[in-house]
């Protein structure tokens, strides 16, 4: 009846028969299980008598039987885990538990269109596994990993669980848009980055990072930015396996602005030059109001991810199904996401064809803050009550100042993403040496995105609403051909593919005016003013097309060599540049495996790789930038056609650049692995050299001639230098304590190195672009930050602060000093000495601990960054008492002696070196608990604690994503959502 | 055998593969249109040439406004508290201490050359079209003569700007021209394209140059000539306006008819920016001016901005003598010149006010529950004229100035206005044609004549009003011109040209020590983009 069942009994009167025979004929058996440090048996465990001759394995529950005949030790080794020895001593049960190696050099590491042993990588490939992610509440999968790898760095705006995250790898690789690595999602490249939010944290396995040009120039023109893939958990064949993991958690507002509450708002508007009594009865309310806590709350967060997974020999599977609901701090914002995620594995024709099939879905519901709530908290003063004594809302209306609490709870501001990625492989080996296969997947990502904004009180708006419908759309298929041939020591294994990927974004929106009945939101939206209804739609599409060849040899696993060719096509790109080619080389030398290394015993590992690639970006470009294309110009009035009184007109969107080629970096990459003393102590150093040509930048142009102020052109070139440095040790091997730690340094300087292109076949250059610009009333096209040769990318451009004068200089309205070129003090800014200041950080690190004493289990991590400097816009702005007493103001202003109008200087750059105390983590594991496999109990604390000289809220602020890097505003949409302190806790379940 | 099984079906998916690639990677546009697939009818040429006007929508209360006016007598923002502080540049606009990044410097060219080289694209593809489009040579015509008025713009603010005709002109090669070789470029562009313009007044050029706007600019760009060249041409400015005059174009009844959101049927208007509240944004002239709470009489939905007023100095050549009506609780005025209407003063109400602003505006009621409040003070909502301060945290300050409703603000909206905004009016041309004749030497009772007919305008016809040739003098004329065209954006050039632009003058503005700021200086976000350009004298050279 069931074939399973049959031949499982079969085994176990074979293995019984054995060990009969064994246990009687033999006087050596010993016999034991082996589990691992959480208690969980190991099966497949390799159990050698040393000396001996008896070789075996555990069983699925991790019990062995072996004769160990006249062997004094037995030798337990694993993939993945640390081998240990145990001296016998007569004793016939030896039960063991193996610890999971630092560096596991078996490790299969994906690389890109295939894998590769962890100890045969000839170019920098980091990788984390499950059980080095960062616990806390997970709102984005990569903060699992954030500050683990070196060279990897994340940044979290802010405590928004719908902002998105801003990850870097290797420093600034461009200068427009895309900088973020490409993520790729068991061998599915994401559409976009962002994608990665609507997937389950708790589904991933393992993260494969691909750091050097001669790792990514397989990805070709996506790699530049760098690779990061993801792999999620699969099942294995055995028992069907349920587990579960979870947490509850809480979220408490973690920082303050430092305003003035409404008593030292009340001492201090009455020192107020010109001020009257009158002024300040009508402002004072009575009220006090901390704006920041009115806006903030405990958010309650949960996370649940049940999953099932087993299989057989033939075919594996693994189903989950994920839940979390996360409450923002600030209110009426939160996240929910429901997702299922199923993949199986199938093999046949005698394990010659493997297909595996993969399905998610995720959707994510989104409550949004607006973010112009942040500047209304500043602005507000705290003499303002939240709501009247009946219960409305306070209602006022002023320049960027209104109730930012009735903003938030009145408005609906909704999105929701729907997620479906679809993939399917099918493998066939053709000749034992040789298997040939296709690959296609479907990713639809469809965001639904509500806006209502009723009538406000005390601001006399008409109300509005509008839906959003956006699409954004993948198609990829591929013909692979893989071969792996052995000729006794030279190992050649190769890879052939041909790729075709399609793009499609497509939007629809609608929104309307001057609703009667409120209460519909935005679920009627043609009930309005038919006058003011609005719809607009867009859509566009571009190809990338490749073929790639990898070829990797190796001679005794001791000289590598891997040399691969890509070749994309891209039709974002005039038909001149339509073509890019990609190629690399990388080759390493594990010096552990020569003679003279082999019967050194503390090296475990030695081994040098080194690396040279060419990649591609061409995200920084939008499908039709060498279009010469028209949008409208907005509608005109013809009234000598009465029929279309309003036709629209036509004019160009962009000064069209038809030259615009591919932008490549050319990357170096150099580094050396080693394992000592069993491993106890591993790491990996590498440096890379990394230039980037041909620089697509959106930069500024004079008009006249253009029609435009900027255009999209390759414009020069920058340079990235680096060293990373990752360490793991194990300090205490113990079997009851245990305490090991791993770090890792990152240091990178980028420089540019060219600012100089061509247009219309026109030589074009220029010594400084302007980009960043400060925030705030008053404040346009006043710039901070330019990019100039032999400087860091976004390097500020500021005059030197000399300080106060007694009045307020007539040129600027304001009581601020500068250093002219002579050295003297002057008012008018114009006449001041700008001087260049670098902002970046000269090195960023993560340093993690974790002590195991017994099931009790200790982990906190800390990270930071060192050199940065931020320009702190807010207090620029807030830390004025010229606003007083219409606006509120920082303490920070009362003592600072500024009057008049805000200006830029260096005062306002403030070194913004930070460590955090990122996460901290106790964990309990069960030993046996009934009806369990594995039971672990854990508490996590995350955000706990930050050490900084910076006098804004966080010194972690967007960084390297936008114009705006390195400048810490919080208004005119800039605003950030204040960040958060977590406690949760978690389990992690398996069942019987 | 089995093997060459395999091998064919390999080559078979090889192939498949490779040809599936064959096609060629060329973009597909869905939602633009390509340049070379447009130009095709009439109404598409139509639609092309119109984003060169669309580039007007930022001059008459935008950041050419703000440059036009703020350095001259009739228009101060003042900073009140934070509110309108603005880095200071209003203040620096006003008192004459403005520098090459403040902010409206730096727009203001932008808007200006966007609009040119807009034009510069459009020539150079229309004229490249085949078959070429019957009317090339009216739409040559028009579009030289636009950008004759661009250019015209730019070197009455900026004096010595670039000139760039060509759209394909290389960006290295882009340096000033002086302030004579702009003023030469714009009057023989015009002379060269009138021939070619549409002498139709109707509604068919609506919110178009025809011939008679060509005038007009050679009108401005003669009676300002010794400012701009050092050379009077008011011989030539007489025979301008005369062409303008003798066009057919007539005073409206009402001043206010001019401005009103229905506008489009004007006599008067020669050249205006249409604008609508659906259809075509950017009119926010009466949000800039009224208060936040002066919703609850002007109706403008969610407040005014509470920002541009003018003062005491300025109001006090009004004449606001007024009749006054009891009805009810409410006292109304009606002012005797029309135009003193334009600017509201005192209490606000909380009564809808009517059209036209010059008839029956509430000036005072026993009710005391009709006051309207400032909502964030709680003071009572009275606009104040007399003010000395510039900037001042007061709250009563927020209520300094009077406010501007000259284009009556549309019921229920707060910005995107829909009156179209006015450029030339023949009420301009007629002050013109009579100041010329005055600078002449050659004033006539026929120059007389076109001033009465403006102040009986306003005077609904009470003959009392009307001037004699002793009261034609240069002094009565510039205040004449401001009551007439306030805040039309005329204001800078006519203090200029009337020598009082250096004055000192409330509130806080101090006398001028040189002239060189009746150029503004070269944006230093431009000379950032092209180095090449030179600073105007008088401003920190580059």
């Amino acid at each position: 009846m069931n074939i399973r069942k049959y031949l499982k009994s079969a085994c176990l009167l074979v293995v019984f028969l054995v060990r009969s025979f064994f246990a009687f004929s033999q006087d050596g058996a010993i016999t034991g299980t082996v589990t691992d440090d959480r208690g969980a048996p190991l099966p497949g465990v390799t159990v050698t008598a040393v000396g001996g001759t008896g070789v075996t394995a555990t069983g699925i529950n991790g019990k062995y039987s072996i004769n160990a005949g006249a062997a004094k030790t037995l030798r337990f080794s694993f993939v993945g885990f640390a081998p240990k020895e145990i001296a016998l001593a007569g004793q016939h049960t030896v039960n063991v538990t193996l610890l999971e190696s630092a560096q596991s050099l078996n490790a299969v590491v994906v690389v890109g269109y295939g894998t590769a042993r962890k100890k045969d990588l000839t170019g920098a490939v980091a990788n984390v596994t499950a059980k080095d992610f960062n616990p806390g509440v997970i709102s984005n999968p990569m903060q699992q990993i954030q500050g683990k790898v070196a060279g990897l760095a994340i940044t979290q705006p802010g405590g928004d669980p719908n902002a998105n995250l801003i990850v870097r790898l290797r420093g600034q690789t461009s200068l427009s848009g895309g900088q973020t690595p490409l993520i790729v999602v068991d061998g599915i490249p994401l559409d976009n980055p962002n994608q990665l939010s609507n997937i389950s944290a708790s589904d991933i396995s393992s993260y494969d990072v691909l750091k050097d040009v001669s790792a990514t120039a397989i990805y070709g023109s996506r790699g530049a930015n760098g690779v990061i893939i993801i792999n999620t958990k699969k099942g294995a064949a055995g028992r069907t396996k349920v587990e579960y993991n979870g947490y509850v958690g809480v979220d408490k507002l973690r920082g303050d602005f430092n305003l003035l509450s409404a008593d030292e708002w009340r001492t201090a508007v009455k020192d107020v030059p010109g001020i009257d009594q009158q002024t300040i009865d009508a402002l004072d309310k009575g009220a006090n109001t901390d704006w920041l806590k009115a806006i903030t709350r405990t958010g309650f967060s949960h996370s649940n991810n049940l999953a099932v997974s087993g299989g057989t020999e033939t075919f594996t599977y693994r189903a989950s199904l994920n839940y979390m609901n996360q409450q923002g701090i600030v209110i009426n914002t939160g996240k929910e996401q429901i997702g299922l995620r199923f993949n199986a594995e199938n093999k046949s024709f005698d394990d010659k064809l493997t297909i595996q099939t993969g399905l998610s879905y995720n959707q994510s519901n989104r409550k949004l803050a607006d973010y112009n709530i942040f500047e209304y908290v500043n602005a507000t003063p705290p003499t303002f009550p939240v709501k009247n004594p009946d219960g409305t809302y306070f209602g006022y209306s002023d320049y960027h100042e209104q109730n930012p609490v009735a903003q938030q709870m009145l408005q609906t501001n909704t999105s929701t993403d729907y997620l479906t990625q679809l993939f399917a492989k099918a493998d066939y080996k053709l000749f034992d040496f040789v298997t040939i296969g296709t690959q296609g997947s479907i990713s639809h990502l469809n965001t639904q995105s509500g806006f209502f904004q009723p009538v406000l009180p005390g601001v006399g708006n008409k109300n509005s609403a509008n839906q959003i419908n956006g699409n954004v759309d993948s198609k990829k298929a591929d013909v692979h051909l893989n071969f792996l041939k052995d000729f006794g020591n030279h190992h050649l294994s190769g890879t052939l593919v041909y790729e075709y990927n399609d793009f499609v974004n497509d939007n629809f929106s609608a929104a309307g005016q001057e609703y009667l009945v409120e209460d519909l939101t935005n679920n009627n939206l043609g009930a309005g003013n038919s006058a003011k209804n609005v719809i607009a739609s867009y859509k566009e599409r571009f190809l990338i097309e490749s073929y790639l060849a990898r070829a990797v040899y190796n001679y005794n696993s001791t000289y590598y060599l891997t040399a691969s060719i890509r070749r994309d096509g891209s039709n974002k790109f005039g038909a001149n540049n339509r073509w890019g080619t990609f190629p690399s080389v990388s080759a390493a030398w594990r010096i552990k495996n020569e003679s003279f290394l082999k019967d050194v015993s503390w090296l475990d590992e030695l081994k040098i790789n080194a690396g040279y690639g060419i990649v591609g970006n061409q995200d920084a470009i939008t499908p039709y930038s060498t279009l010469l294309t028209l949008g409208s110009g907005g509608r005109f009035y013809t009234p000598g056609n009465p029929s279309n009184l309003y036709p629209d007109s036509y004019t160009p969107n962009q000064n069209a650049n038809p030259d615009l080629k591919w932008e490549r970096r050319v990357g170096k990459n150099i580094g050396f692995n080693f394992g000592m003393f069993n491993n106890r102590l591993s790491g990996s150093v590498n440096a890379f050299d990394d230039k980037t040509k041909d620089l697509l930048f959106t930069y500024t142009v004079p008009v006249p001639p253009y029609v435009y102020s900027s255009i999209l052109a390759n414009v020069g070139d920058l340079r990235n230098k680096g060293l990373e440095v990752q360490l793991s040790g194990d300090v205490v091997r113990g079997s009851n304590f245990s305490w090991s730690t791993s770090g890792q340094i990152t240091f990178t300087k980028t420089t540019i190195t060219s600012l100089s292109g061509k247009f219309n076949g026109t030589e074009i250059s220029t010594d400084k672009v302007p980009i960043g610009v400060a925030q705030g009333r008053g404040y346009q096209n006043n710039y901070l930050t330019y990019l100039t040769v032999g400087q860091s990318p976004y390097v500020f451009y500021l005059p030197k602060f000399a300080g106060l004068s007694p009045t307020l200089d007539p040129s600027t309205n304001s009581n601020q000093l500068y250093y002219d070129a002579d050295g003297n003090k002057v008012a008018d800014i114009t006449k001041a000495k700008y001087n260049y200041i670098d902002p970046s950080p000269k090195f960023n690190y993560g340093i993690s601990n974790t002590f195991n004493y017994k099931q009790l289990s200790l982990n906190f991590f800390l990270r930071g960054v060192y050199g940065q400097k931020l320009f702190n816009n807010y207090d620029n702005i807030v830390s004025n008492y010229t606003r007083l007493p219409g606006n509120n103001v920082t303490k920070n202003a009362l003592t600072n002696g500024i009057r008049g109008s805000q200006t830029a200087s260096d005062y306002w750059l403030q070194n913004a070196s930070y460590l955090k105390l990122d996460n901290v983590t106790f964990s309990y594991t069960f030993n046996k608990v009934k009806g369990f496999e594995s039971l672990r109990l854990y508490v996590t604390g995350t955000n706990l604690l930050t050490f900084t000289p910076y006098k804004g809220m966080d010194p972690e602020v967007v960084n390297g994503d936008s114009a705006q890097a390195y400048i810490d505003a919080n208004m005119y949409g800039y605003g950030y959502y204040p960040k958060s302190k977590t406690f949760i806790l978690g389990a992690s379940v398996a069942f019987k | 055998m089995k093997y060459s099984n395999k091998y064919i079906k390999l080559g078979i998916v090889l192939a498949l593969c490779i040809s599936s690639s064959c096609k060629k990677l060329e973009p597909e546009v869905y939602s633009r249109v390509q340049n070379v697939n447009f130009w095709q009818t009439p109404d598409q040429i139509a639609a092309g040439i119109a984003p060169a006007y669309s580039q007007l929508r930022n001059i008459p209360d935008g950041n050419f406004h703000d440059l036009q006016e703020q350095p001259s007598d009739e228009l101060v923002v003042p900073a009140r508290g934070n509110d309108w502080l603005a880095a200071g540049q209003h203040i620096q606009l006003f008192t004459h201490t403005w520098n090459a990044q403040t902010q409206q410097v730096q727009d203001t060219w932008t808007d200006l050359y966007s609009g040119v080289t807009k034009i510069n694209f459009i020539l150079s593809i229309v004229n490249n079209l085949q078959p070429a489009p019957p009317t090339l040579p009216a739409i040559n015509a028009e579009l030289k003569t636009l950008r004759a008025l661009y250019y015209y713009w730019l070197m009455d603010l900026y004096g010595n700007v670039p000139l760039v005709t060509d759209f394909n002109t290389n960006p290295n090669a882009v340096k000033n021209s002086t302030r004579k070789e702009v003023y030469d470029f714009v009057e023989k562009e015009i002379k060269d394209n009138m021939g070619l313009l549409s002498t139709d007044k109707s509604l068919n050029t609506y919110g178009r140059l025809n011939k008679y706007s060509a005038f007009c600019i050679l009108a401005k760009l003669y009676l300002n000539s010794n400012q701009y060249v050092g050379t009077t041409k008011y011989p030539e400015t007489i025979a301008a306006c005369d062409s303008v005059i003798n066009a057919g174009y007539s005073l409206e009844g009402n001043y206010f008819d001019n401005f009103a959101q229905e506008n489009q049927n004007s006599k008067e208007n020669i050249f205006v920016v249409p604008f609508d509240n659906i259809n075509i944004g950017g009119n926010n002239w009466a949000a800039q001016s009224l208060h936040y709470q002066n919703d609850k009489n002007y109706q403008i939905a969610g407040g005014g901005w509470n920002g541009y007023c003018t003062n005491a100095e300025f109001y006090s050549h009004f004449d606001t003598t007024s009749t006054y009506s009891v009805r009810g609780k409410n006292t109304y005025r009606t002012y005797n010149d029309e135009r003193a209407g334009q600017f509201i003063i005192g209490q606000q109400y909380a009564e809808v006010a009517t059209y036209p602003p010059n008839a029956n505006v509430l000036s005072s009621s026993t009710d005391a529950t009709l006051k309207i409040k400032d909502a964030l003070t709680g003071l009572d909502l009275a606009f104040n004229p007399d003010f000395t301060d510039i900037s001042s945290p007061a709250a009563s300050f927020r209520l300094a100035g009077l406010r501007s409703v000259k284009y009556w603000p549309n019921p229920g909206v707060q910005t995107s206005q829909s009156n179209d905004m006015v450029i030339f009016r023949l009420a301009d041309v007629l002050l013109m044609r009579a100041e010329a004749a005055l600078r002449n030497g050659s004033a006539s009772n026929t120059d007389l004549g076109y001033v009465n007919q403006i102040r009986l305008r306003a005077y609904s016809g009470v003959q009392k009003y009307a001037w004699t040739m002793g009261d034609l003098t240069l002094n009565n004329l510039l205040y004449e011109r401001g009551r007439e065209l306030a805040w039309e954006n005329w204001r800078r050039q006519d203090v200029i040209r009337f020598g009082t632009f250096a004055n000192a003058r409330a509130p806080q503005k101090t006398l001028d020590a040189d002239k060189h700021w009746e150029i503004f200086p070269i944006p230093v976000n431009q000379h950032t983009a092209n180095p090449n350009l030179v600073q105007n004298p008088g401003y920190t050279a580059f």
